[in-house]
């Protein structure tokens, strides 16, 4: 779409600047025509013919008409301004200065300074928002960083309470290891000391019973041996 | 007139328009002053336009009449008086805007004439810039203190002075006005003979070869955007011109 209106308006452009031309002239006539209006309108005034003019007698006439062609050529100086144009163009300008001054320069001027105004007014909101929003931030981020170290602490704490507990109860295992370790030792010492008090009953109330034995009747080398042997099965079996 | 065999119209009749209204008087109205009044009504109706239009984001016309604004005192009272100059925004703006829409007619179809090609306006502001800047200067530095600044310039030798002050004086008080005032005639005079002068070279071979006014006729249309840039450009040397001059005026050590 661009594009068209591109292409549209070079056309349009072209065809504007040679079309039109032809205005960029005053009268659109020539040095040639013009010369040809001055002479006909010499041989009207005069009633004479350019071949009238080649003769003698004529150079007064020769020299108006030479000097009106030659007015087709000459035009006043361009650096001379004309009068007119300088009372209504320095007119039109001091107007438009007057005008400028008291109404067009201040509404512009009135805008331009409101936007200004808004825009460091929105800046300034901005501003403020920003810092409200960074201080809500910082104070969240304190609260977290509050928090944190509230869950390292309770962390911490749980930590030292659990290795507490662990610590008494495993010094209570081994305590409790400990005196089972000695109650153990002391009954086994006390069932080693009422088995060898047994045994050494038993053994009396053998060797007694033996002795009687032996005391009763004379024992050969045969008795004698079954005795021991008894003897040593009885003590192994008790 | 001949000129390269073609039928050139007078030089008088490219600059010079018949009157159509007040004929024979001094308020006699033709093209030219149509264009100025143009020209007048061009920028008011810019300015008004933009200044109705309250938007945060300036728009069509507000964009040119507030880059306009923008323009004159970034790029020339700020550059030239400095922050002192703020208040001759107005009057430069002015100024800038009425040489330049004076001058862009030149490109405009069904008009085709730069009203600054002829004297009328360029001399008138010129004396008017003269004016305007002979009085800072003696507001700002005295009757005498203005006229030692402007005439003995400091860090000469003095014995140059016997040739550097009527220079001084001939550039200051003559010379300024009348180049102020020409540069910006010529240019616009020398820019329409051009147009004109391709314009009728490639009429003409039109007319006779066809497919000679190809190249008259590119270098018309290359030369329409050339002088749309003159046309500006003679506007801010004119607007920045009279800014240093002022600015001079009200700072001698400038």
């Amino acid at each position: 779409m661009k594009k068209r209106i591109f292409l549209a308006s070079i056309l349009g452009a072209l065809l504007l600047t040679f079309g039109m031309a032809g205005t960029a002239s005053a009268s659109g006539e020539s040095v040639g025509s013009c010369a040809i209006e001055e002479i006909e309108a010499f041989e009207e005034e005069t009633g004479l013919s350019l071949h009238d003019l080649h003769g003698g007698g004529n150079e007064e006439a020769l020299e108006t008409l030479s000097d009106s062609v030659e007015g087709c050529i000459e035009a006043p100086s361009p650096i001379i301004p004309e009068w007119n144009e300088v009372i209504w163009g320095g007119g039109a300008f001091l107007v438009l200065l007057a005008l400028m001054m008291w109404k067009g320069f201040p509404a512009v001027q009135k805008i331009m300074n409101q936007r200004s105004e808004q825009i460091a007014s929105d800046l300034d909101q901005a501003d403020q928002a920003k810092a409200d929003a960074q201080a809500v931030k910082a104070q969240y981020e304190a609260e977290l960083a509050d928090a944190k170290s509230e869950a390292s602490r309770i962390i911490e704490e749980a930590r030292q309470q659990a290795e507490g507990l662990r610590s008494d109860l495993q010094a209570r295992a081994e305590s409790d290891i400990a005196e089972m370790r000695n109650q153990a030792s002391v009954d086994i010492e006390a069932a080693r000391d009422r088995a060898m008090s047994d045994l050494q009953a038993e053994v009396s109330d053998i060797v007694v019973g033996a002795a009687e034995r032996v005391v009763e009747a004379n024992l050969d080398a045969k008795t004698q041996a079954q005795l021991i042997e008894n003897y040593i099965n009885q003590v192994g079996s008790s | 007139m001949k000129v390269l065999a073609l039928d050139f119209p007078p030089v008088s009749h490219l600059f010079e328009w018949p009157d159509f209204a007040f004929e024979g008087t001094h308020l006699a109205m033709n093209k030219t002053v149509l264009i100025y009044l143009f020209a007048l009504v061009l920028t008011m109706w810019l300015f008004m336009s933009a200044g109705a239009k309250k938007s945060l984001v300036p728009r069509g016309v507000s964009h040119v009449a507030e880059g306009g604004i923008n323009f004159v005192e970034d790029s020339i009272v700020m550059q030239t008086m400095g922050a002192e100059g703020k208040k001759y925004v107005p009057f430069l703006t002015t100024m800038f805007f009425f040489i330049f829409f004076s001058n862009i007619f030149e490109v405009i179809p069904f008009i085709q004439f730069p009203a600054n090609a002829r004297m009328a306006v360029p001399i008138a502001m010129a004396l008017l810039v003269w004016v305007i800047y002979n009085f800072l200067g003696v507001k700002n530095q005295g009757f005498f203190g203005y006229l030692k600044n402007s005439l003995f310039p400091p860090g000469v030798p003095k014995a140059l002075y016997l040739i550097v002050t009527p220079i001084e004086f001939f550039s200051v008080f003559i010379i300024r006005p009348l180049s102020l005032a020409i540069r910006l005639w010529a240019n616009m005079v020398a820019g329409h003979l051009l147009l004109v002068t391709f314009a009728v070279l490639s009429a003409t071979l039109w007319d006779s070869t066809y497919v000679g006014a190809v190249a008259p006729a590119a270098m018309l249309v290359i030369m329409t955007g050339f002088e749309i840039l003159v046309s500006f450009l003679q506007a801010f040397i004119f607007t920045i011109l009279t800014a240093v001059y002022m600015g001079g005026a009200i700072h001698p050590e400038h």
